[in-house]
C-alpha cells in the first residue's frame, strides 16, 4: 500500500505545483498553455544546475529564474503583441521542448539523457518508507493552502480576479489587468520550476528529452476541472496522478493480458474524462479563448 | 487661478482622439463644488468619455484636468481617486462573479488578509449605512439592475469621495427607481458631495440639477448654466443643434426626454382589428434561460400594421421574450404562430423562412460579426435561408448587397470593409438593410436605437414606421419609455417574466412606470 | 486587399521577430547564429534537390494544414491534427497488411479510403464533446495526440511488429513495393495530384459554397450567425470531421509513399508545423500551399543539419516554435504604418 501512496506523491507533486501556476494565470485571464514549456525548462534547468554547481539551492535558483524570464516573454507576447494564448502557449511549449533538447545536444552531444549526481533534499527517515520523498512532496499542501488564502483571502487575490474576470472594472478601481497578469505569469513561472524540479530532481535526478510527456496539458486540464479553485485544481491534479499510478500498478497485475502501452493511456483518458464531466457539470464552458484576430471581441 | 479655487472640477481646453475620431475638442468647463450638475447630449456626443477623462481612465490628448485645484497627471485612475473622484458606471463595472463585499474590498484599502465573515461584517455596516437593502454575501450576478446600481454606488462612496460622476444612471432604471435615486443624489449633496450627472433625458436634468452644460459632436456648446435659468425648449435646441432632417415635434420631445410625450400617431391606414394576428403567442412559459427570468404564461398577439412596445426594467424577461420568439430559448409550453402558422417547434431557420425577422439587442456581438466584410454579414441571413452546400457567386452577392446598402443610405467605403470600421449609426442601418426586407412579416427590434445619435435613431424610427406601412407586425423592446411611447401602438410592460400591464395610447407615463415595478397593477 | 497585405506584412514582420529570438537562444546554446541560419538556409532551400526535399515533406504538410485551416477558419481549435495523422496512418497500414496480396488498384483505394475515415474517427469524438458538452477541444485534441503516440507504440511493437528488427526503433513490416505510392525521397505525381486535388476541392469549399461563407463567419461570430438562424453543430462537426480526414490522408501519404511502414513515433512534428502553416497562411488554402513549401523546406533541413552540418535537428523546432509564439500577434504599428500607406496611395 505505502509504495501505492508514495508512488500517486511522485508522480502528483510535480503536477500539482504546475498547476497551481495554472490556476494564477486562469485566475488572471490567461489560459496558460505554455506550462508544459515551463515544467521541461524547469526539469532541465535545475539537473543542468547541479551538474555545473554542484548546489541545490544555486540550481533551484537557475531554473526559478530561467522559468520566469521565460513567463515575462511569453506575458509580453500575449499582454502587449496581444498574440492569441492559446496558439502563444503552444509556442512557448514547442520552445521548451526543442530549447531543452538543443541544450541538451549543445552540452553534451547527442546523448538523449543527462544524470545528476544528486537530487531535491529528502524528507528524511522520520517519515519511514515515505523517508525517500523530497521535501517539495512534503511542502505540497503548504503551497495549496498558501495559494488559497493568496487567491480566496487577500486583496490580491481580488484584483487578480477581477483582471481576469471583467478588466475594465480593474482599470476604473486603478488596478492595471496587464501589470497583475505579469506578477501571475511570474509566480507561475516560479511553480513551474518547482514542479519541473521535483519531475527530474525529486526522485529520478536525471533529465531525458521530453519527460514531461504532456503533464503540463494534464495540469491545464486540472485548472479547468478544479474550476480555477486552487484547492479543487490541485485535487484534479492528484487524481489524474491516482490514475497513473493504478494504470501502472493494473500492468503488474494483469501482466501481459493488457497491453502496456495502452494502460500508460490512461492518464489522458482521464484528462479527456475530466474536461467532458467539468463541462456538463457547469453546462458546457464557452469556448477558452476566442482566436484573436479572427473573432470578434 | 484663484478665482477657480471653489471649483471642484477644472477643465481646461481638453481634447480627446480615438484614431481618427474626435470624441472631445477643446472642452474647458469648471465646476463649483457642493452642487448637482448635469451634462447632457445626444449619443455620441463625448458624454462618457468627458466622464472618462474626469475618472482619470482616459488619458486626453491635449488639455488637464484639475481636481480641487491640484492638477492631475494625465491618465491615472488612482490620483484620481486620491482626489476623491468617482465614477459609476453605465454599465456597472463590477465582476459578475464577486459576493457584495469582495466588489467593495477589491478597490478599497485596508485589510489586505480577511476571513470571510470579517469581510462581510465591515461591508455591511457600510451598505447600512447608505441604507441600501442588499446583503453582503450576495454575488453580483444574482442582483437584479437597481441593486447592482446601488451597489456600484456603495462601492464609489467606499472612500472619501467628493465627487461623484454618474453615468447615465437612469438608462436602467424605472421612473420610480429614477425618483429613489435621485433621493439618494440629494441626500449625497447635502453630506457634501458634489455630483456631476451625465444624463440624456431634458426632463430628469431639470427634475435635479442645480446646473446644466450640454456637450454636441465634442465641443462644449453651453454652460454651466443654473437650471433655473434655462427652459426645456432651449435646452432641447442646444442638444440636437441644426439638424439636416427637420424633427416631427413629438419625436423631438421623445429624442430629447423633454417633455412626457402623447402618443399621437395612432390611426396608421391599414390598420383592422379584425386581420388576423401577424404574431400570435398563447401562454408561453420558457426554460431559465441564462440571464434573465424564464418566460411565465405570456401572451401576446401582434396584428398587422402594428408596433408593440415592451416596457421593462432591464432583465425582466424581455431577452428570454426576444429569445423564445427566435427559437432559441425552449418553450416549456404554450403556443406560438407566426403569420398564421404554427411555429412552436420550428427552428430559427425555418421561422425566418415564414418571415420573422430579428434586430438583436447587441448590434456589435448577435448582430454583425465586426471582423467580416460587409458583404458577408449582409448576405448571412439569405445564404442560411438555403443549404448549407449550394453554391455561391461571391461577386453576384457583393453587388447585391451594394445596392441594398445604397438603398439604405449606409455610408461605406466598399461592400468588403470590415463591419467593425462603420459608426454605430452606419453599423444598424446594415443590420436594417439585412432585416427589414420586403419578405419580412414580423420584425423585432431589440434596443434598436442604444447608443445612436439623434438622427440615427429619427432614421430607425422611420424605417420601423416604413415597415408597418407595408403591413409588418413589429415588436419593439426599449428601456427609453419616451420612445415607446412615441412610436408605439400598443405597449405591454413585463415584469419577472410575465407581462404585467397592456396599455393603449394615450398612455399615462405614471401607471406604465407603476407596472414597472408591480406597486399597484394587478395580475 | 490592404486587408489581406496588412497581414502578410504583419506575419513576416514577426517571423523575423521569431527568427531574432531563435538567433539569441543559438547563440545562449553556445552555437553561432550565423553558421547555423547559413547551415538552415542552405539544407532548406539552396542544396542540390533542395525542391524536391521540399516538396517531399511539404505535400503532406499542406493537405493536414489545409484541414486545421478548415477546423480554425470555424473557430474550433483542432490542436490534434497529429493524433489524426497517426491514426490515419494505422488504419491505412492495417488495411494495407489485411488486403496484402491484391491488386494495387484495390488495395490504394481501400487504404486511403480508411486512412481519411481514421482521421476523420479521431477528430469525431473530440468533436462531439465539443459540440454536445462544452468540452474544451484543445485538451481533448491534445490528449487524443498522445493516446495515438500510444497506439502507434502498440501497434509497432505488437499487431503489426516487424519481426525481422531490420528497423532501430519499433515498426511495423514495410509494405509491399507496389502498394507504394512512392520511393523514399517522396515525390511522386500521384502525391502531387491529390495534394492539388485537396487544395482545389477545398478551396472551392471555403469560397464558394454557402458552407464556406458560413464556417468562416461562425469562426469569427458564433453568436452573430445563431442569431441569423444558422445550425452551428452541423458547420462544427463537418469542420472536425473534414480536419480530421485530410489529416489522415496526409497520414496515408506518409505510410505509402515515403515512409513504407510505420515506426513509432514517426514524425513527431508533422501536426505542429501543419498548425504553423495554417496560421502563417491567415488560413487560406492558396497561402498554405506557399507556406508548406517553406515549412516544407525547414523540415528537410532538420535532417540535413546534423548529417551534413553537424548541428542538432532540434534548432528547427526551435524555429518553428518562436514563430507559433509570435504568429498570431497584432502590433499596432504594422497596421497603422500599412493604413497610412494605403492612404498615402489612394
Amino acid at each position: 500500500m505505502d509504495d501505492i501512496i508514495i508512488a500517486i506523491l511522485r508522480s502528483g507533486t510535480p503536477l500539482v505545483y504546475v498547476t497551481l501556476a495554472g490556476v494564477i494565470a486562469q485566475r488572471a485571464g490567461i489560459w496558460h498553455l505554455g506550462l508544459e514549456g515551463l515544467m521541461i525548462a524547469g526539469a532541465c534547468a535545475t539537473i543542468l544546475g547541479i551538474v555545473f554547481t554542484q548546489s541545490i539551492v544555486l540550481a533551484l535558483l537557475i531554473a526559478v529564474g530561467v522559468c520566469m524570464v521565460a513567463s515575462v516573454l511569453f506575458w509580453f507576447v500575449v499582454e502587449k503583441l496581444k498574440a492569441n494564448q492559446i496558439i502563444a502557449g503552444l509556442g512557448l511549449t514547442g520552445l521548451g521542448l526543442g530549447g531543452t533538447t538543443l541544450a541538451i545536444e549543445s552540452i553534451f552531444g547527442s546523448q538523449a539523457a543527462v544524470s545528476a549526481p544528486f537530487g531535491l533534499p529528502r524528507i528524511g527517515p522520520f517519515f519511514g518508507s515515505f523517508g525517500n520523498l523530497s521535501i517539495l512532496v512534503l511542502l505540497m499542501p503548504f503551497f495549496v493552502f498558501a495559494f488559497w488564502v493568496l487567491l480566496r483571502r487577500t486583496r490580491f487575490g481580488l484584483r487578480l480576479a477581477a483582471a481576469g474576470e471583467h478588466p475594465y472594472a480593474a482599470r476604473s478601481v486603478g488596478i492595471e489587468p496587464s501589470r497583475i497578469r505579469l506578477a501571475a505569469l511570474v509566480i507561475g513561472g516560479a511553480l513551474c520550476a518547482l514542479g519541473g524540479a521535483e519531475l527530474a530532481a525529486g526522485s529520478l535526478q536525471f533529465f531525458s528529452q521530453n519527460m514531461t510527456a504532456g503533464r503540463g496539458f494534464m495540469a491545464f486540464a486540472a485548472v479547468i476541472f478544479g474550476a480555477g479553485h486552487p484547492v479543487g485544481a490541485a485535487l484534479a491534479a492528484m487524481f489524474f496522478a491516482i490514475v497513473g499510478a493504478l494504470g501502472i500498478r493494473a500492468q503488474l497485475v494483469f501482466g501481459d493480458r493488457v497491453p502496456h502501452d495502452l494502460l500508460l493511456g490512461l492518464p489522458y483518458i482521464a484528462t479527456v474524462i475530466g474536461i467532458w464531466m467539468s463541462a456538463r457539470l457547469r453546462g458546457g464552458a464557452k469556448a477558452i479563448s476566442g482566436f484573436g484576430e479572427l473573432r470578434d471581441n | 487661478m484663484s478665482e477657480t479655487t471653489a471649483a471642484v472640477l477644472d477643465c481646461h481646453d481638453v481634447t480627446v482622439r480615438f484614431g481618427d475620431v474626435v470624441a472631445l475638442s477643446n472642452v474647458s468647463v469648471s465646476f463649483a463644488s457642493g452642487a448637482i450638475h448635469a451634462v447632457v447630449g445626444q449619443n455620441g456626443a463625448g458624454k462618457t468619455t468627458f466622464a472618462r477623462v474626469i475618472a482619470g481612465l482616459i488619458d486626453p490628448d491635449e488639455g488637464s484636468v484639475r481636481i480641487s485645484g491640484r492638477d492631475m497627471p494625465k491618465g491615472s485612475v488612482n490620483d484620481a481617486r486620491r482626489a476623491g473622484v468617482e465614477l459609476v458606471h453605465q454599465s456597472f463595472a463590477l465582476p459578475p462573479s464577486f459576493t457584495v463585499a469582495e466588489a467593495m474590498q477589491f478597490g478599497g484599502s485596508g485589510g489586505k488578509l480577511y476571513t470571510r465573515s470579517q469581510l462581510e461584517r465591515r461591508w455591511q455596516a457600510h451598505l447600512d449605512a447608505l441604507n441600501i437593502n442588499v446583503k453582503a454575501g450576495q454575488r453580483i450576478r444574482d442582483l437584479p439592475v437597481e441593486s447592482q446600481q446601488s451597489v456600484e454606488i456603495a462601492r464609489a462612496l467606499v472612500t472619501d469621495a467628493k465627487l461623484l460622476i454618474l453615468d447615465e444612471p437612469t438608462a436602467v432604471l424605472s421612473p420610480e427607481g429614477a425618483e429613489k435615486l435621485f433621493q439618494r443624489i440629494r441626500h449625497l449633496k447635502s453630506a457634501g458631495v458634489t455630483i456631476i450627472l451625465i444624463l440624456h433625458k431634458i426632463r430628469e436634468v431639470l427634475a435635479i440639477a442645480d446646473t446644466v452644460s450640454v456637450l454636441r459632436g465634442g465641443k462644449l456648446v453651453e454652460g454651466p448654466v443654473a437650471c433655473s435659468g434655462i427652459d426645456a425648449d432651449k435646452l432641447s435646441e442646444l442638444i440636437i443643434g441644426p439638424s439636416a432632417r427637420p424633427l416631427d415635434e413629438d419625436d423631438r420631445a421623445a429624442l430629447t426626454g423633454s417633455a412626457s410625450s402623447l402618443h399621437t400617431h395612432v390611426g396608421v391606414s391599414g390598420k383592422d382589428g379584425a386581420a388576423p394576428p401577424i404574431l400570435d403567442m398563447k401562454s408561453v412559459s420558457s426554460a431559465p434561460d441564462g440571464d434573465g427570468p424564464p418566460l411565465t404564461d405570456v401572451s401576446l398577439a401582434i396584428r398587422p400594421g402594428e408596433i408593440v412596445g415592451v416596457a421593462g426594467v432591464e432583465g425582466n424577461g424581455q431577452r428570454t421574450l426576444v429569445r423564445a420568439l427566435s427559437a432559441l430559448a425552449d418553450v416549456e409550453s404554450g403556443t406560438i404562430a407566426l403569420d398564421g402558422r404554427q411555429v412552436t417547434t420550428l427552428p430559427l431557420q425555418g421561422r425566418r423562412i415564414a418571415g420573422l425577422r430579428v434586430i438583436p439587442f447587441e448590434r456589435n456581438v448577435e448582430g454583425l460579426s465586426l471582423t467580416s466584410s460587409l458583404w458577408e454579414n449582409w448576405s448571412a441571413r439569405k445564404l442560411l435561408q438555403g443549404s448549407l452546400l449550394s453554391w455561391i457567386r461571391p461577386s453576384a452577392l457583393r453587388s447585391e448587397c451594394k445596392s441594398a446598402l445604397d438603398a439604405w443610405d449606409v455610408r461605406y467605403a466598399t461592400v468588403a470593409q470590415r463591419a467593425g470600421s462603420l459608426s454605430g449609426g452606419n453599423a444598424q442601418k446594415v443590420i436594417l438593410s439585412r432585416e427589414m426586407d420586403e419578405d419580412a412579416r414580423l420584425i423585432i427590434a431589440a434596443q434598436p436605437t442604444r447608443g445612436l445619435d439623434i438622427g440615427a435613431t429619427a432614421f430607425v424610427w422611420n424605417a420601423l414606421d416604413q415597415a408597418r406601412r407595408r403591413n409588418c407586425g413589429i415588436l419593439l423592446i426599449s428601456s427609453d419609455l419616451d420612445e415607446i411611447m412615441d412610436i408605439c401602438d400598443r405597449v405591454v410592460v413585463m415584469l419577472s417574466g410575465r407581462i404585467a400591464g397592456t396599455f393603449e395610447p394615450p398612455y399615462d407615463i405614471a401607471r406604465i412606470g407603476a407596472a414597472m415595478t408591480g406597486v399597484t397593477h394587478d395580475r | 486587399m490592404t486587408d489581406s497585405l496588412v497581414s502578410i506584412a504583419r506575419a513576416l514582420v514577426f517571423i523575423v521577430v521569431a527568427l531574432v529570438l531563435c538567433a539569441v537562444i543559438f547563440s545562449i546554446a553556445g552555437f553561432s547564429a550565423e553558421l547555423m541560419f547559413s547551415a538552415i538556409i542552405d539544407g532548406a532551400f539552396l542544396r542540390n534537390g533542395a525542391l524536391n526535399h521540399a516538396l517531399r515533406w511539404g505535400l503532406p504538410l499542406f493537405i493536414t494544414a489545409v484541414g486545421v485551416a478548415i477546423s480554425f477558419r470555424a473557430g474550433y481549435f483542432n490542436i490534434g491534427a497529429q493524433g489524426q495523422f497517426y491514426v490515419g496512418a494505422i488504419c491505412a497500414a492495417f488495411v494495407a497488411e489485411w488486403t496484402s496480396g491484391a491488386p494495387a488498384f484495390v488495395v490504394l483505394p481501400l487504404c486511403f479510403l480508411a486512412g481519411m475515415i481514421g482521421g476523420a474517427l479521431w477528430a469525431l469524438w473530440p468533436g462531439l464533446l465539443r459540440l454536445r458538452s462544452g468540452a474544451d477541444e484543445v485538451i481533448t485534441t491534445l490528449m487524443g495526440n498522445f493516446l495515438a503516440g500510444l497506439l502507434l507504440i502498440y501497434v509497432t511493437s505488437g499487431p503489426l511488429k516487424d519481426q525481422s528488427g531490420s528497423g532501430q526503433q519499433a515498426s511495423s513490416r514495410p509494405l509491399e513495393a507496389a502498394y507504394r505510392i512512392s520511393n523514399s525521397l517522396g515525390v511522386s505525381p500521384l502525391i502531387i495530384s491529390i495534394a492539388i486535388v485537396v487544395g482545389l476541392s477545398m478551396w472551392l469549399l471555403v469560397n464558394r459554397t454557402s458552407f464556406g461563407m458560413m464556417s468562416g463567419l461562425a469562426g469569427r461570430n458564433p453568436t452573430m450567425v445563431t442569431w441569423q438562424g444558422a445550425k452551428l453543430w452541423k458547420v462544427g462537426l463537418a469542420s472536425f470531421l473534414i480536419s480530421g480526414a485530410l489529416a489522415g490522408l496526409a497520414g496515408t501519404i506518409e505510410l505509402m509513399g515515403p515512409n513504407g511502414r510505420l515506426a513509432s513515433g514517426f514524425l513527431p512534428a508533422h501536426g505542429f508545423t501543419a498548425i504553423l502553416i495554417a496560421l502563417v497562411a491567415n488560413l487560406s488554402i492558396l497561402g498554405s500551399a506557399v507556406a508548406a513549401l517553406f515549412f516544407g523546406g525547414l523540415a528537410s533541413a532538420a535532417l540535413y543539419l546534423p548529417v551534413i552540418a553537424g548541428l542538432p535537428s532540434s534548432a528547427i523546432d526551435i524555429i518553428n516554435a518562436a514563430i507559433a509564439l509570435f504568429i498570431t500577434a497584432r502590433s499596432q504599428l504594422i497596421d497603422r504604418i500599412m493604413r497610412f500607406r494605403s492612404r498615402a496611395n489612394g
